[in-house]
């Protein structure tokens, strides 16, 4: 089975960086979800969004980088929020406690309508 | 991956299948879609099946990594049965010493925000968050994860 590997495109939504991640979130995802987050720190936005709406798996691994960029978020003072999550990483948010830190969305437009203040 | 061997009845229950995958990266999602695919004919609903391949998902990678140290030569063994009411998934790797814990610590997100723990070590919870037992075995040459799943009504945790 051939693995999907991560691909992430980086925009701006006005103060939102919104992350587009396509593939698999494991191991081998560290170094595209690493410079995205970076990239879109360039921009220097008051809210990241991760939107998983063509993430069709995540494992522990995964889970752990997305802690790390929870981490960065948190030292730089910014909102990480989610979006588009399945039922059962929505699920696996909730009980790994990433969603007490992270904010989750069922969709990029009640996010940024959140974000934005709407 | 070996293929999976014919169904047939066995002394425990039934078989539904027994295949191994090469300790490689990327490969749990070979196995958890194996397994997927033989408890097809049981009742279960779409999120317990979603839960059941997370599990054997995480028993796999921590199989392949702290088992089997990622060399490809050296298999994940996989069986799928029945057992009365409860579905058994064991899987087996090749490590040597004492086995992981059971009761190890659950991951505080708290301390891995504030760079006490490690980001990493979430596997085990996961597995037992996501099946109704998990039951580690080992001996000199091998450890073996057994995953279980009520199929009650409910088809599962």
């Amino acid at each position: 089975m051939e693995v999907r590997h991560l691909s992430v495109e980086v925009r701006l939504e006005e103060d939102i960086a919104v992350l587009d991640l396509t593939g698999e979130i494991n191991g081998f995802a560290e170094e595209a979800l690493n410079s995205a987050y970076a990239e879109a720190e360039g921009a220097d936005p008051r809210t990241v969004l991760l939107n998983f709406e063509k993430v069709d798996y995540i494992n522990s691994t995964g889970i752990a980088l997305i802690v790390g960029l929870l981490a960065k978020a948190r030292a730089s003072r910014r909102s990480l929020l989610a979006c588009n999550l399945s039922e059962h990483y929505v699920e696996i948010f909730n009980i790994t406690r990433l969603s007490d830190f992270m904010s989750v969305f069922p969709d990029e437009k009640t996010a940024v309508g959140e974000a934005s203040g709407a | 991956m070996t293929d999976p061997k014919p169904r047939t009845d066995a002394d425990l229950g039934r078989t539904l299948a027994d295949f191994s995958v090469p300790s490689e990266p990327g490969n749990e999602r070979l196995a958890m879609e194996t397994v997927a695919e033989s408890v097809r004919g049981l009742a279960f609903s779409g999120e317990n099946l979603e839960r059941l391949k997370t599990a054997v998902a995480e028993a796999t990678m921590n199989a392949m990594e702290h088992g089997n140290h990622y060399r490809s030569g050296v298999p994940v063994e996989l069986q799928v049965l029945t057992r009365e009411q409860d579905l058994l998934v064991r899987i087996t790797d090749r490590g040597s010493g004492p086995p992981p814990t059971e009761d190890g610590d659950t991951p505080d997100i708290e301390a891995k925000l504030e760079g006490i723990q490690t980001p990493r070590g979430w596997g085990l919870f996961l597995i037992k968050s996501m099946v109704d037992e998990m039951n580690i075995t080992g001996d000199e040459g091998h450890h073996t994860v057994e995953l279980v799943v009520h199929l009650g009504a409910e088809g599962g945790k």
